[in-house]
């Protein structure tokens, strides 16, 4: 492994760093835990990597409290995610999606940012923000900025809306309109620790006082080249009393999130039992 | 080449480092530290763990320039002349939690690192917090039950 290392400590030299280089090989540098394994692997001579992990820019670092919502930095770590307790509170499936992701060690360093750029369908916190139906903002190297829905940036396997000349500074997540709410992610592995994803399900619903479902954010994890936000299972739950869901509407709930399951068979399970498990999955939720 | 200053075992050092170098061969081959252990060398198991400001950290999957302006503790930085073990390492022969002793410093880091954090907020972690605080680290040998016990124990007076 042998590369060029372009270091960054203000929002000026990175945007800098990433007009002067826009006619060459370069990749972004955050946690470097996806990159390291993937640079190993692939000849990097021509290589440029512009690094952000010393960068000090708040808006690229820090987790706020704002009034519409929470704004999360892209260099956030996971760690910095499950230690923070406004989330904890607020968002469990958050909360949940970065406290599965690997291990301590990983977790120290792994940025929010890496997790939605490697735009894997296992991603983790990925999975959790899109049932969150988060907001990307994205700078360009000229200063110009634009915001995209995560699940809208996210376009296929591999890939995003991202152009050369642009990078992600952070995201945003709308306020909770209630504090009564059923959130979580569940993680389906073959053992417990350290696994990537065979199966995952995030769920973020509202009720309000009354027990009536207002907001719902469903999101299926490795099942499909993207991480699909379940629209229509959404639809379906919005309206109806949460102390009234029968067996059958659980049941029609599930299914309505298995249109978005068009998983693969590979070494980790099959396309079969990755049906199976998102399927009860989507039904436990509610019990 | 790129110029960086950190600290590292209580010793402040500057070195000129390979943009693209590891911080774990920084470690081992550059400053002959060889505690540090390389194992998969991809992130899955732990043994090339060490402290970078308070946090353990993989070492295999890090770069060596970013440890600029800060503080690393490596296992040869644990323990002093007065008590050449840590209570972390300690608790581990005490409890048998060592066998061919590969994973034993990545083990040791991520506990020490753990435990010290939990000191801070003065908490007291269950034993499957204890347990979750290990999940990155793997052993060949001990089939685990010995090394958490050790891991519990750092909470005894
Ligand atoms: C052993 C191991 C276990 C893992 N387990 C899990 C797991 O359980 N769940 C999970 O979800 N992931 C897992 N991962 C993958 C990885 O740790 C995460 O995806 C992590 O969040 C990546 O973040 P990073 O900061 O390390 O990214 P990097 O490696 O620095 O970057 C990843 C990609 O994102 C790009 N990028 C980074 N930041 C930006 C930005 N601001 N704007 C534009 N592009 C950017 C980079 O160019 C690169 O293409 C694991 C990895 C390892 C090695
Ligand atoms: S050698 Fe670093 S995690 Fe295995
Ligand atoms: S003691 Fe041998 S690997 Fe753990």
């Amino acid at each position: 492994m042998d590369f060029e290392v372009i270091n960054t400590t203000t929002s000026d030299e990175l945007l800098k760093a990433i007009a002067a280089n826009q006619n060459s090989n370069f990749r972004i540098g955050a946690g470097f835990t996806d990159l390291i394994n993937q640079l190993k692997k692939q000849n990097t001579e021509e290589l440029t990597i512009i690094n952000i992990a010393q960068l000090k820019d708040e808006a690229y670092t820090q987790i706020v409290e704002e009034a519409d919502g929470l704004r999360i930095g892209t260099l956030a770590t996971a760690s910095d995610i499950v230690d923070n307790n406004f989330i904890r509170e607020n968002y469990p499936v958050l909360h949940q999606a970065a406290s599965k992701l690997a291990c301590t060690q990983i977790r120290n360093v792994a940025t929010l940012g890496g997790n939605i750029c490697n735009v894997s369908p296992s991603g983790d916190m990925t999975a959790s923000l899109i049932a969150l139906k988060a907001t990307c903002h994205i700078v360009d190297c000229n200063g110009g900025e634009r915001a995209e829905l995560l699940s809208d940036f996210i376009i296929g396997l591999k890939k995003t809306t991202l152009k050369k000349n642009e990078i992600i500074k952070n995201i945003t997540i709308p306020m909770n309109d209630h504090h009564n709410i059923i959130s979580g992610y569940e993680k389906v592995g073959s053992r417990k620790s350290m696994e990537i994803a065979i199966v995952s399900l995030g769920y973020h619903i509202q009720m309000n006082n009354d027990g009536t479902i207002t907001d719902a954010g469903v999101s299926c994890g490795a099942v499909a080249p993207t991480i699909p936000f379940a629209t229509s299972a959404c639809d379906f739950l919005l309206g109806k009393d949460i102390q009234d869901l029968t067996e059958a509407d659980k049941e029609e709930f599930a299914n309505k999130v298995m249109e978005y399951a068009s998983p693969i068979s590979d070494v980790r399970a099959s396309e079969w039992y990755r049906k199976e498990v998102l399927f009860n999955l989507s039904q436990t939720i509610f019990s | 080449m790129m110029q960086i200053t950190f600290k590292i075992n209580g010793e402040s050092i500057t070195q000129e480092v390979k943009p693209a170098l590891l911080l774990i061969d920084l470690i081992r081959d550059h400053l002959k530290l060889k505690g540090t252990k390389p194992g998969c060398l991809e992130g899955e198991c732990g043994a090339c763990s060490v402290i970078v400001d308070g946090e353990a950290i993989n070492s295999c999957m890090y770069l060596a320039i970013n440890v600029n302006g800060k503080e690393v503790i490596t296992i040869e930085g644990l323990g002093d002349h007065e008590n050449p073990l840590d209570n972390v390492q300690e608790k581990m022969v005490e409890h048998g939690g060592v066998q061919c002793g590969f994973c034993t410093p990545g083990m040791v880091m991520t506990t020490k690192a753990y435990s010290d954090k939990c000191k801070k907020k003065g908490i007291t972690p269950t034993r499957e917090e204890v347990k979750k605080s290990l999940e990155g680290n793997l052993c060949r040998c001990t089939g685990y039950a010995k090394i958490i016990d050790a891991a519990e124990a750092v909470y005894e007076n």
